[in-house]
Parts: structure tokens; sequence; C-alpha cells
């Protein structure tokens, strides 16, 4: 038997449960909607690093899951989010994406508002009887910072942070807190595919094979069989062990083009990543640190946010060599980032309208080598979530 | 050939090379001592930031590189304006120009991709007019799928 015909593409895989996802989950209507009341409405997301609001009053303005909310860093220090919108009659407060504002005025009938949320003014207030400035405060949403990340979550009853990421991110918080980082690269992108397609690139080591640069440089770096992956409860993995890369293997990348201190806990050629769920990957190659996170527009539409760090203060030659590795790798010009996307739009449009029908992630090497336990970890955790069986999402 | 003319024959051909693929045309059209880079102001950061950065035999490693790197299908198609020319002293000018980029996917269908400016500077050397310096001052910051080609 070759080919297959309709009733055998359509079939249920012949695999163990959870090795395979349905096609469904990119697509369909009512399971969009259950993930964002379930999943984005729900968990602790990655905000922005706080490096991106520095100074008292300094805020920065991001999108999660078709919401627009700001982060602001208060005059006590804390960082604070709140939903971009005006109590009064909706209008959003902040249209530039960063900025500094020690009180905030709605455009539109000029209220106020303080770092802290509270309304603070509201232009000719004695013409209201049951309007009061007391009850007409912003929507706060619940922030933690870790490891000089910001998460927020929509839920106001969510566990606190530290439960909810667990021990998924104790193998950054050394590179991410011995040395004060900085956001130096930021670019986002609107992806014609769902949400997890695109996320699914960060937890498929598999495709290593799709990207040439990786061909040269990665699989054959290590034994296949030393590389060490883990998963943690909650859908987050990763790297278990530093994953290594021979950057001489790929023309124009030997020595990477100057020396520049790698992270701490990493060499210049070690490479680690972790996944946090839903839709975080933070990826370290020894010099430089990458975050993405991407969010729903649509079912076939992503907005996807990367960011590349270094080392906060460092001298500009340094800056420019971190700037350089991240460029090599990442970024709209960068070697691999462009071919994930190819792959992610790719699988999306064959799943549109149900000409794909299912996904296979049955690699089995014991958490070594390609193995595909880390898109397995998040597809168990998302079908806990919305309460379906990813391989058959829809009875 | 005017000068001016010859200027903006340059840059109309760096657009014209790049667009066909027709890389050695493209960096006989730079000097021996070529640097390239894609420049963004970053209103999310309030930085500028670096996205690409090559000198000559960098921006050669790239195109020689091509064949093996997944890309986006289709072509695409830079057209530039010359704005500004002026002389920074005998051999030695300031260009500045606007570009558009369009992309054309397989099935005929073409979208804007990217605008923004070149600003170049053009040395005469042995009485021919190369590129010594290309900073691509990018406006567009969602590319969708990026790039392995500059701009
Ligand atoms: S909508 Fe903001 S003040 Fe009226
Ligand atoms: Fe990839």
């Amino acid at each position: 038997m070759v080919a297959r015909d309709q009733s055998s593409w359509e079939k249920r895989p012949d695999m163990t449960a959870g090795y395979f996802v349905s096609g469904l989950v990119y697509t369909d209507p009512v399971i969009y909607r259950d993930e964002s009341d379930k999943v984005f409405s729900k968990v602790w997301h990655f905000a922005c690093h706080e490096s991106e609001v520095p100074e008292i009053f300094d805020y920065r303005v991001f999108e999660l899951d078709g919401q627009s909310l700001f982060a602001i860093h208060g005059e006590d220090g804390a960082i604070r989010t709140f939903l971009n919108v005006c109590s009064h009659r909706g209008a959003k407060l902040l249209d530039q994406p960063s900025g500094n504002a020690k009180s905030i005025t709605c455009f539109y009938h000029r209220w106020t508002y303080n770092s802290q949320g509270s309304c603070t003014g509201i232009p000719r207030a004695s013409g209201y009887n049951d309007v009061k400035r007391e009850t007409m405060g912003l929507r706060e949403v619940r922030t933690e910072r870790l490891h000089g990340l910001v998460f927020i979550t929509l839920d106001d009853g969510a566990l606190p942070l530290a439960q909810y990421i667990g021990p998924a991110l104790d193998r950054f918080s050394d590179m991410l807190t011995s040395q004060p980082l900085e956001v130096f690269h930021y670019n986002q992108a609107i992806l014609e595919c769902n949400w997890k397609a695109w996320h699914e690139t960060n937890m498929d080591l598999y495709h290593e094979f799709m990207h040439v640069v990786l061909r040269k440089t990665q699989v054959n770096a290590m034994p296949m069989e030393d590389r060490k992956l883990v998963v943690f409860e909650g859908g987050h993995g990763g790297s278990g062990g530093d994953l290594k890369a021979a950057y001489d293997g790929y023309d124009g990348f030997a020595g990477r083009g100057g020396d520049v201190p790698p992270l701490p806990g990493m060499s210049a050629t070690d490479f680690r990543f972790i996944n946090l769920f839903p839709s975080t990957a933070i990826i370290s190659r020894g010099t430089v640190v990458r975050i993405d996170t991407v969010t729903p527009i649509g079912p076939d539409k992503a907005l996807l946010k990367m960011r590349g760090l270094g080392v906060k203060g460092e001298s500009v030659e340094h800056r420019r060599i971190r700037q350089k590795h991240h460029n090599q790798y990442w970024g709209p010009f960068g070697r691999n980032v462009p071919e994930d996307m190819v792959a992610a739009e790719s699988c999306a449009d064959s799943f549109r309208n149900q000409a794909g029908r299912y996904q296979i992630i049955a690699r089995d090497e014991k958490m070594a080598g390609q193995d595909d336990a880390i898109l397995r970890a998040f597809y168990g955790e998302w079908g806990r979530r919305v309460g379906r069986d990813p391989g058959a999402p829809v009875k | 050939m005017s000068e001016h003319e010859a200027i903006v024959a340059l840059i109309g051909k760096s657009c014209l090379t790049l667009d066909d693929g027709n890389f050695e045309s493209y960096l006989a059209l730079c000097a021996p001592a070529y640097s390239y880079c894609i420049k963004v102001w970053s209103p999310e950061l309030r930085k500028d930031m670096v996205w690409l950065e090559h000198d000559r035999d960098g921006m050669a490693g790239v195109f020689e590189s091509l064949p093996e790197h997944l890309q986006r299908s289709g072509r695409l198609s830079r057209l530039a304006a010359v704005a500004t020319i002026d002389a920074v002293d005998a051999d030695k000018f300031d260009v500045v120009s606007k570009f558009i980029v369009h992309h054309t996917d397989v099935e005929g269908r073409t979208q804007t991709l990217a605008v923004g400016r070149y600003n170049d500077r053009v040395v005469r050397i042995d009485g021919a007019v190369l590129l010594s310096e290309r900073e691509v001052e990018l406006e567009t910051r969602d590319l969708g799928i990026g790039l392995h080609l500059p701009l």
C-alpha cells in the first residue's frame, strides 16, 4: 500500500494517543474561541522585559489575544499592567508602542489616570450625578516579574506566577539575572497561520533538517543521544542540558565573527531553550538571547513579537558583535527565522479547509535527539485546558 | 553621461541586479571597501536597531549561500528614486534615494513589502562611480516572512 484514499487519509492515525494532532486545532472557529477563554484568558504570559520600562512612568503597550494593554513603571518601582481602555467610553489611552507618561490623558474627553490606574481627573465632573472618580479606575491586570521578565495574566484568580512556571526557568535564572540585560532588538510580524503553527517551530527539534545552517552547525555538533530534553508540568519544555553548535561549519560563521563574553553559565557554542506554555520561547545561543512570543489574531492569523537581548551597559563594540550574532540566525534578515515562517505558513495553508488532516508528533527518542516530547507536553496541557483531545478535538 | 546621470544609473542598477539575482553584477557596482547595513528605528524600544550588517565579503557570502536556503517564493522588485546628490569632494557623493520594494508571489499577486531610503556614499574610482556604503533606512518593520536577501 502506498498512496492513500480519502478514508485512509481521514482515518485516525494508528498511533498512541498524544502522538498526533488533528488539523482542526488550527482552523475550527469554536476551538479558537475556547482557546481564548480557557487558555489565553487564564494563563501567565510574557509581556516585556523590565529593561523596556527602565524609568519611572515609562510604559510599553502590547497586544494579547486581540486586547491592547500597557505595562507602566510606577513611582514606587512596581510595574503594573492595565487594559489600554478608557473607563469612560472605551477610547484607547496610549497609541504609541512605548513612552513616558506621568499622567495619562485620554484624548477623547480628557479624563486622566495615574500610573497606579486611578482615575485622577474628570473634566466638568459636576455634570455627573452617579459617576465618581473613585469608581472609574482602569482595569488592572495582575503583573509579576521573574528574572527580569514581566508576566501578566488576565485571570484575577490565577495561581502565582512562580507556581505557574515551576522549575521551567531555573536553567535560565543565572543568565537572565547575574548581570542586567537589555532588549536591543524588537520586531513583530503578522503571520498567515494559526499561532500554534508558529510556536511549534520552537518546540520541534526535528526541523533542524530544514535549516541549512543547522544541518551544518548543529545536527552533528554532539551525538544525538547525548542531548537532553526536558518537559515540565504545565506544558513547558526545552533543553535539559546544553546543546552544542559548531559554528565553523557554516561559511561566514567561523568564530561567529568577533569576540564577546558569553552569557553567564554558557559557553559561546552552547545552545539552550525553553518554551513556556502557551506561546513564549526563550532561546540562548551562548552570547545572545532571543525571546519570542506569539498571540492569536484569528484562527489563521497570528502576531509574532521577537526580542533580542544583550548586556546592559556593555561597550559599543560588544553590542555590535552580539547584535551580529543575533542577526546571523534571527530577526527578519536572519538565516533561520524567515525559514521557520515559511514552514509555519506552509503547514497552516494545508490545514485550511481540511486538506491536511493530522500532524504527527510521534518521535520518541527517550528525551534525547529530536524527540517530539516538547510538542506532546504542549498539546497535553492544551488538551487539559480546552477540554478536548488534540487528536480528535471535535466529536 | 553626466556625473549625475551616472549616479542615478548606479542606484538603478543596484536595484535591477538584486531583483534579477545577478549578484556578480551587483558586487561589481560596489567599491572594494563596501559596507552595507539595514537600520530601523524601533518606536517600541525608542532605539535604532541594526537588522543586517555586512562588508563586501559578507555580502558575497550571503549571495553564495542563497541557493541552499529556504526562501519565500516569488520575486522582489525594487524601485528607487534618487532624491538628492551632494558632493562631499570631487570623488565622493552622498546620495539619498527613496525606495519601495514589491513582492510578486508565484500566483502573480503583487504586494508592497517595504519602503524606506537608501543613504548611499558613492565614490569615483578610476573614472567609474561605485557604491562604497549603503545604509538602508527601513521604514517598514513588519516584513511578514523575512528575507534572506538584502533590500
Ligand atoms: S473616552 Fe476617554 S475620556 Fe471619554
Ligand atoms: Fe527553526
